[in-house]
Parts: structure tokens; sequence; C-alpha cells
């Protein structure tokens, strides 16, 4: 099946999402809550575009739309561009000083408005990335907690979750930079627990919570792990392979 | 002495009328019959509700028809002797005529009455919910009976395809075609639900019918399950209706026990069940896919729908879901045929449709009327017009979602399209009537506020664009309303709708919409002349007696909670450094002398 995006055809099979086609023929739409690592969900609205289907047009959200038949996508018509104008306007209020969004803010030629009241120390959008990655390391340290407008990301009763184990998973998915690691004289502050780093073996340098490499090797029922760096554990793997190769040669 | 001249004594026990003890004089009633030895029989049932709420507690006694207001469990004793034992009528009992203030004896020659075509409704208020046999006395399933034992799974869907029944909670997608689509799909297992999560600010209409005619529920619900392939159901229901879910609950257990549900149905091979599903009171899990996350455990968050539910519904297989109401439809249109049911309404919107009629109309309570009925019908013939005869000012329809319409478009009429053309919607069949002491920009504050807080916050245009709005909304009736703001409010309403992950969202600033729509004036008003033209928001609020009006009489001054009136020369006045604005001035006087004026600065 083919499907027309801003003039261009592409093929696409049924069931693929819009977001996807476009991302693979090279045409850019806005996101801030999608990974590819993870099930879409359509919270930050960004990846609208306009679908052009039987002479009627409505905006859907192309992350998580399928495709079902050979449709016209529009994906910066001037409505798109309007409401993702206001969209960035609401985000820059509700994080007025996050780098992230001010850059948005810049891209879109929105001036942060100044008609609301804000909290300086917000960085968190909700987009839900960070629970996302959580839920898929089967740890479910975080959630969502509240509804309406005071919902906020947080550990059950905002107390240590008993599963966290420090790995940063969330930190690392989270596009505003919101979720804070602080690691200092070998341990690891997140989510009001604090945690004992590991030193590599080889280098010396701290690299993971002990309660994450547990977790990962466990997993992965590794029996006898060394406790080496990402880097380290390359270089190993680096030898290891040329130790193989050379007895190839021989 | 035959049956038919066995009198039936009917007691409401809707919510309305149980918070103002009708469960007395049930007990009553049943109490003094028991013990009385005389060859009198009467059947004392307590029923769902009646619908006229402003008069509860009701009781009607049939076969004579007779209807009385406000019965106190000290009346029970004169009714027995008057009206059960004799044959005469309880005079000061009876409904009095708004108008001509006389008495009326029979329900249907009440105005709030005679327009009403009952359906949905057509048991509640009638039989006694607890007992199944007086349910199958008004032809209970015998529509499952006709469809399992007669007729066959297509020919359920034909009916309703046929019929034209819309769904009744609020999107009006046509009933047919969804339990078509899903009986399409091969998949297995299907499900059947029941979305009685009423969550609209001053709706009752769901509850009623739960608690008036649970079994008339079921069997919709059964026959949907037959037609489309589906052996679980599951009724969801919001925790805080006590009542809906122990009558629920009952009705279930005496269907099971009666064959009408679990294995083998009347011997046709068909097995179905239901499930009852406490909801936990989030306004949004009445949104069809954040009750199926509801019910599958997880948190009530809605998912976008470019899967229908009817293809990937309760645990991604197909599902049909419908409203209380549309279920109570189903036994309706397979006893009676899609052609009775058809010439019912309008052309697009068959049927009748219930609505919970609150607000400032004289007569409160649940009505049931065909669709397509003009609005003024509605308020000022039903609902007998508006409270101590002031002016109309707006309606509000469709819940929080919906819109407020305004005098001049009152002759539309009720139907799905008609009422989405306005700007409002249908929505479940909340309606609220507003007269002139309300605030239009205070009332769109009123439902952001709600919404505020009972938006799931997943997606960004709902959670920050409500909570933008509401700010706005905050600061202009708090006389901070700056020059822009209307633009913005407009701005950001138009993203919310159209960008907002669901349902719940896309029709959130309605208010907003329609309120700026069709009362323009009083926002500008707020915001450029600092004054609030309804009286409501305190801070753009002064009173003061118009000298010429007053005739000194001097009952303001005794209803004024703060003592801010007094007689000072000849004439009474308002202490501005006193006034609360709480309005009760104006409600009393009867020469409206109490005029509204803008801030005024108190140094």
């Amino acid at each position: 099946m083919q499907i027309v995006i801003d003039g261009k055809t592409c093929d696409a099979k049924r069931g693929e999402f819009l977001l996807d086609i476009a991302k693979r023929n090279g045409i850019d739409i806005p996101t801030l809550c999608h990974l590819d690592a993870l099930p879409g969900e359509g919270n930050c609205r960004m990846c609208i575009v306009e679908v052009l289907e039987r002479g009627r047009s409505r905006v859907v959200t192309s992350c998580i739309y399928p495709v079902k038949r050979p449709v016209e996508v529009l994906t910066n018509t001037p409505k798109i561009i309007k409401m993702r104008k206001t969209l960035v306007m609401l985000l820059a209020s509700r994080v007025p000083e996050n780098d992230m969004i001010y850059q948005l803010c810049e891209q879109y030629d929105v001036k942060p408005p100044m008609r609301f009241t804000k909290d300086p120390t917000e960085e968190c959008i909700l987009c839900r990335l960070c629970v996302r990655a959580c839920e898929e390391i089967k740890l479910n340290a975080i959630s969502t907690v509240n509804r309406g407008i005071t919902k906020k990301i947080s550990t059950p009763f905002d107390e240590p979750s008993d599963t966290c184990i420090g790995c940063g998973a969330c930190a690392y998915v989270c596009p505003t930079n919101a979720i804070k690691i602080h690691d200092k004289n070998g341990k690891r502050y997140m989510w009001n627990k604090s945690f004992e780093l590991l030193k590599c073996e080889k280098c010396g340098e701290y690299f993971t919570t002990r309660e994450n490499f547990e977790y990962v090797n466990k997993q992965l029922e590794c029996k006898e792990p060394k406790i080496l760096c990402d880097k380290c554990k390359k270089t190993q793997a680096q030898e290891n392979l040329r130790d193989i190769f050379s007895t190839y040669e021989m | 002495m035959n049956d038919m001249d066995k009198k039936s004594i009917l007691v409401c026990c809707g919510p309305g009328c149980l918070s103002d003890n009708s469960d007395e004089v049930l007990a009553n009633f049943k109490q003094k019959l028991q013990g009385q030895d005389i060859d009198i029989k009467a059947v004392v049932k307590g029923t769902g509700c009646q619908g006229l709420c402003e008069m509860g507690p009701l009781v009607r006694i049939l076969p004579q028809d007779i209807l009385y207001c406000k019965v106190r469990a000290a009346d029970v004793d004169e009714i027995i002797e008057k009206t059960i034992i004799g044959n005469d009528i309880v005079e000061r009992l009876l409904y009095h005529d708004t108008d001509s203030k006389k008495g009326v004896v029979s329900s249907n020659q009440i105005d709030f009455y005679r327009g009403q075509k009952k359906i949905a409704l057509r048991n509640v208020g009638l039989i006694d919910p607890k007992n199944i046999d007086d349910y199958i006395a008004q032809d209970g399933y015998s529509a499952l009976k006709k469809v399992l034992t007669q007729e066959s799974r297509e020919y359920a869907i034909d009916e309703i395809e046929r019929s034209g029944l819309r769904g009744r909670g609020g999107a009006g997608f046509p009933t047919g075609i969804k339990w078509r689509q899903c009986a399409e799909f091969e998949e297995k297992p299907k499900y059947v639900i029941c979305n009685g999560d009423e969550g609209d600010p001053g709706a009752f209409m769901d509850r009623s019918i739960i608690e008036g005619d649970p079994h008339s529920v079921i069997e919709g619900m059964t026959i949907c399950a037959y037609a489309i392939g589906a052996n679980n159901g599951f009724m969801y229901i919001r925790d805080e209706y006590f009542l809906a879910i122990s009558n629920m609950t009952h009705a279930l257990k005496q269907a099971r026990a009666s064959g009408f549900l679990g294995k083998n149905i009347l011997g046709s091979g068909f097995d179905f069940d239901i499930e009852i599903v406490r909801g936990g009171g989030a306004f949004v899990c009445g949104e069809s896919t954040a009750l199926i996350a509801s019910i599958e455990g997880r948190v009530g968050e809605p998912r976008a729908k470019y899967i229908h539910s009817n293809e990937q519904g309760l645990w991604y297989k197909p599902t049909v879901l419908n409203n209380v109401e549309t279920w109570a439809n189903v036994p309706f249109i397979i006893n009676q045929g899609a052609e009775r049911f058809g010439k019912i309404g309008t052309k697009k919107s068959k049927g009748t449709k219930v609505f919970s009629l609150v607000g400032k109309v004289k007569n409160t309570g649940l009505i049931e009327v065909p669709m397509g009925m003009p609005l003024r019908q509605i308020i000022f013939d039903i609902g007998g017009g508006i409270n101590g005869n002031r002016k109309f000012k707006a309606v509000q329809t469709g819940g929080p979602s919906g819109g407020c319409i305004p005098e001049d478009h009152l002759d539309i009429n009720v139907d799905f399209d008609s009422l989405a053309e306005a700007g409002s919607m249908m929505g479940s069949g909340g309606m609220i009537v507003m007269d002139d002491r309300s605030c239009m920009v205070d009332v769109a504050r009123y439902y952001l506020n709600f919404l505020s807080g009972e938006s799931c916050g997943k997606c960004i245009p709902c959670r920050e664009g409500i909570k933008r709005m509401l700010e706005i909304l905050n600061d202009i009736c708090c006389g901070k309303g700056r020059e822009g703001d209307l633009e913005l409010l407009m701005e950001i309403a138009e993203t919310v709708e159209e960008a907002s992950l669901c349902g719940l969202g896309k029709t959130a600033p309605n208010p907003v919409i329609t309120t700026l729509r069709y009362f323009k004036d009083e926002y500008i008003a707020h915001i450029k002349e600092k004054r609030c033209p309804a009286g409501v928001c305190r801070e753009l609020t002064s009173y003061h007696i118009d000298q010429e009006l007053c005739r000194g009489c001097g009952l303001c001054s005794k209803q004024c909670p703060q003592d801010a009136i007094a007689k000072r020369d000849k004439y009474f006045a308002i202490d501005e450094s006193l006034c609360v604005k709480c309005g009760s001035c104006i409600d009393t006087c009867r020469f409206d002398a109490i005029k509204v004026g803008g801030r005024i600065s108190c140094k």
C-alpha cells in the first residue's frame, strides 16, 4: 500500500504507524514523548498531523495512528502549526526554565507568555516516558500519581520505592532532563532513595548501583559476573575477540 | 374482590425521596396494612424514581392513579382511611398546578408528566426493583425469550439497527452498527459492558434506571451477548451509587435463580453471566476506553480510538460497550418492533431521551421525552418554568462537556444533531436550567474547575489547557481580567478541542466556547467595566436599593445575614462595608428594588 505524506509517495504496511512511515522517508515530525523502544501513547500531541480521507480532513496523532488504507497526510499545515504553537506555549508556561522547551519556543517563534503563574522549579512535562521505561524493565518503581492538573510522577506515596534499583533509565529517556541523578562520594541519590555505587574492577570508576548490577545479572542468569563498567566491558570483549581470531589465523 | 380491584400503593424510593425519609412512609404503609383487619387488599411497593423529585416523597395509588406529594409517615393513616378503605382523596397532599394553584388528582393530568413518553423508564417508578416477578409481569424477559427461542442472532442485530437506536451515553453512535461490527469479528472471547459510571454534576438518569428497573438492563445486555456471541458481561457502576449496586446485585441473583443468566439460558444452550465492577469515582472512567482500562485493573486513562473497542476492547478482545439507558431501550425494541420505536423521535434521532431536569425550574426531576421536543417545551411545560417566575437565562445540556444554550435558541429541537449545532451536546442527559441570577463566566469557571480535577491529566492540551483556561477565568471573575484574555481563551480552547486525546478533552472547552459565543458581553463587562451583571462574582458586585421601587417593607433587612441593611432616614440602604454579596436580599425583595452594580473600591 502507498500513502502520500506532504506530497511524497511512501510505501506503507497496513497497521504501521504514520510517524514511523514518515521517519523512514525522511519527513520530520516533532515529538516529545516518543521513543522507538517504547510503545507510543500520544501524550504530548506534538506529532499531530492532518489526514485527508474521503474529502474530509481530520487531526490525528501520528505516533499511534495506524494506517488502514491509502490516505494523504499533511504534517505542516497552518492549522497544525497553530496548534503546535499553542502546545509549545502551554509547555513553556508549565516548565518556564527548561532549555529543551525554550529551544522549541525559538523554533516555533513562540514568546513564553507572561500571563500565567509559573513554577520556575518545574521541569517535567508529564510525557510518561520514564514511567513506560520503568514498566518495561518490569520494576514499576514510579508511576503517575493523582489526576487532572495535580498529576505528577512519583514513587508510591512519595516514599522510597522498594523496587527502584537506581538504574537511571527514567532519567535517560526524559526529554526535558527533569529527573536528576546525584552521584556523590560513592552514593547515588534519586527518587528519595540512596544507593551504593560500584567501582569498576578494572578502571576503578564508579559506574552503577549495586542493586542495578545484581538485577541485570539475575535477569541475564549470569552466575559469577565481573564488576566492569561499560567501557571496560567493551575493551574486554575486544580482547576476547582478538584472542579468538588469532587462534583462527594459526 | 378480584385482582383488578386490588389497589397498589407505590411509594417512591428513588434517591431524592429516600433522602426525605420515604422509607419510613413505605414501612408505615406495610405495617398498617398488615395489621388491618379489613377485606381491603392492597399491595405496597417501594419503587424506583417516579420523576417529580421536587414534590417528593411521592406516593402513587393505582388503579385510580392518584398521586400524593410530600408525603410524611404521619400521613399514612389518613391515606389508608380515606383513599384505600374509602374512595376519597386527601386534597392537601395533591399536586397543585403551578399556575391555577388547583389540586390535580392523577399524574397524567400534571403538566410534568403529560408531555413525557416513557420507554427506557417504562418500568421505573412502577415496579418493585427487588422483585423479578414484577418485572416479568410487565413483559419482562419476553424479549430475551423471543430472541433465544423463536428468532436468531441476526434478527436481534437487524431489529436494533433498523430501529435507529443511537448510543445514549452522549456520542450517539448507532447501536446496531456497533453490534454488527462486533459480531463480525471472529476473535473470542467477546465481552459486553454496561457503562453506569454517571458522573455529570446534577445527573441521575442512569442511577434511576439501575435502581428502579435493573432487569431491563440485564435483559438488554443478555440479548446483545447472544447476538454477538459473548459469554461474559460487566456492569460498571460508580461506587457512590450504593442503592444502584445493591439493587443490581439483588437483580442479578434473581435473574440467575430464574434461569435468565448463567448456564444454558432458557434451555437454549447459551451461557452468559454479568459481573458488577464498582467504579472508583473518577469522572473520566465514563469514557469508554478509560472504563475498559479500569475494569482491567489499570489506571483509568483513555487511549486513542483509532482501533474501536468493538474490535479491540476489554483485554484487546471484541467488546460492545453501551450506556445504561441504551441497554434499557433494547428489550422494548425487540418486543415492540423496530418500526414502532422508529416512529418516535426525529429522522436521525429515534426514540426518546431521559433527562434529569434540575436547576432553577419549578418541577425538577427525572423525565423522558421523545427526541425532537423543543427545549422550550421541556423547560416551560414539563419543568413548569423558572422558579419565582424569574427570567430564563440559559440551559446547560450534556454535563461539564456540554454547552450553555441561551434564550433565543430555546426553540431548537432536542436531538443529537441540533444540540451539536448549537455548540452543546446531548451528553448523557443532564439538563441544568439557569436564571438571570447565574453569571455565565462563573458557570464556565465552575465547569472548568470540575474538569481540572477530573481530567485524567494524560495529554498536554487537556491538562495544561484546562489549567490555563481556569486560571484566566478565575482572574476574570475576581476582577483581574486583562485585555487579550478572551482571545487567549479562544486560542487555547480551539487547540484543546482539536488536539486532545479523548472525548473528555475534546469537549472540555465547550462551556467556555458556548458562553463566549452567546454571552460575550458578560465577559466584557467583567474585564472592562469590572462589573458582574448577574451579581454573582463578589469582587465585582455591589448592591444598592432603588429608592423609587423600595416600599420600605424591611424584608431584606430581616433576611440579611450580615445586618448590612438598615433604615437610614426614610429609606433602607445597604452598608457596603458589611455586605458579603450573598444575594439573599435580591431573592427576598418582591419589588425588584435591589439593583446590582459594579465593583466599588472600599478604601
